[in-house]
C-alpha cells in the first residue's frame, strides 16, 4: 500500500514540483538578467533607458507615419521632454519645421530648435540636422529639406 | 516482457503528465503574479529600453523583452501611442528574441492607416527604431 501509494501519488507529485521549479527558473531567467543589468546603470541612465521606448515610438512615427501622426507625436514629444533635454527637443522641432508647409511656421520652429540646442544655431549644422531627419523618414512629406532651410526665409515684396 | 512494459508505461504515464504541467505552470507563473500584482511600469520600460538599444543584429537573448514588461509599458500609453509601440514590438520582435512577426506588424500599421505599410518599409523601420 505505502510502495504503491509512493510510486502512484508522491513520484508524479515531486516531478509537477521539480519541474515546476523547473519552468520557473527558465521564465525568470531573462527577468533576472535584464533586472541585474539595468540595477548597474546609473540614475541618469536608467532615465534614458526609461524613455527608450518612447523615443523608439517617436522614431517609428517619423519613419512611417501620416502627416496627422507625426504632428501629434511631436506634439506629445515637446510634452513629455523636460527643457534641460535640449538635443532631443531640438530634434523634434526640427521634424516639426520639415513637415510644416509655411515658411512662417518653418522659421518659428527652427528658431525654437536653435533656442533648445545652441549648435543648431549655425545654419550648416541644423541643414546637416535636416539631412538625417530627411534621411531616416521614408513618406511625404518630411523626406525633402523645406524651402526656409534650402533658400532661406521668402522676401516679402 | 510486453507485460512489464504495459506496466512501466501505465506508471510512466502519471510522472510525463505531472512534470509537463509543473513544467508549464512553472513557466507561466511569473507572468501570472506579474498580471495580478501590476509591473511596475518605469522598471519595466528600463528592461525594453535594454532590450531596444541593443539592436537588431544584437544577440538573440539581448533582444529578447520579458511579456510581462511589454504588456506593462504599452498598458501606460495612450493610443494611438501604444499601437506604435506594438508595431515596434513586432517589427523589432522583442518577444521573440529578435524574429520580427511581419504579419501583425502590416496588421498594426495598417490600423494605424499610415501611407506605407509593406514588408521592405517595415524592414526599414527595424533598422531605425533603434532608440
Amino acid at each position: 500500500m505505502t510502495r504503491r501509494f509512493a510510486t502512484r501519488v508522491l513520484g508524479p507529485l515531486a516531478a509537477f514540483a521539480l519541474a515546476s521549479l523547473a519552468g520557473h527558473e527558465r521564465a525568470t531567467a531573462e527577468q533576472r538578467r535584464l533586472a541585474s543589468a539595468s540595477a548597474a546603470l546609473t540614475d541618469r541612465e536608467r532615465k534614458s533607458l526609461e524613455s527608450a521606448p518612447a523615443f523608439a515610438i517617436a522614431n517609428a512615427t517619423w519613419a512611417l507615419g501620416s502627416e496627422d501622426a507625426v504632428k501629434t507625436m511631436l506634439r506629445f514629444e515637446l510634452d513629455r521632454l523636460p527643457e534641460n533635454e535640449g538635443t532631443a527637443r531640438a530634434r523634434a522641432f526640427v521634424r516639426f519645421g520639415m513637415i510644416d508647409a509655411n515658411p512662417d511656421g518653418q522659421a518659428a520652429v527652427f528658431f525654437q530648435a536653435c533656442a533648445s540646442d545652441s549648435s543648431l544655431c549655425e545654419r550648416p549644422r541644423l541643414v546637416a540636422a535636416a539631412e538625417r531627419e530627411a534621411s531616416v523618414r521614408f513618406v511625404d512629406p518630411g523626406r525633402h529639406l523645406p524651402a526656409y532651410l534650402l533658400s532661406g526665409h521668402p522676401t516679402t515684396p | 516482457m510486453s507485460a512489464r512494459w504495459a506496466r512501466y508505461r501505465g506508471l510512466l504515464g502519471p510522472y510525463l503528465v505531472a512534470a509537463a504541467l509543473g513544467y508549464l505552470l512553472g513557466s507561466r507563473s511569473v507572468s501570472a503574479f506579474d498580471a495580478v500584482l501590476g509591473a511596475d511600469a518605469p522598471a519595466a520600460a528600463s528592461r525594453v529600453g535594454l532590450a531596444l538599444r541593443e539592436g537588431p543584429q544584437a544577440p538573440v537573448q539581448a533582444q529578447l523583452a520579458s511579456g510581462a514588461d511589454l504588456r506593462a509599458v504599452a498598458a501606460s500609453l495612450p493610443s494611438p501611442r501604444r499601437e506604435v509601440f506594438d508595431l515596434v514590438v513586432a517589427v523589432r520582435g522583442l518577444h521573440d528574441g529578435g524574429k520580427s512577426d511581419w504579419t501583425r506588424a502590416e496588421q498594426t500599421c495598417r490600423a494605424l492607416a499610415w501611407p506605407r505599410c509593406d514588408r521592405v518599409s517595415l524592414e526599414q523601420l527595424k533598422q531605425q527604431s533603434v532608440p
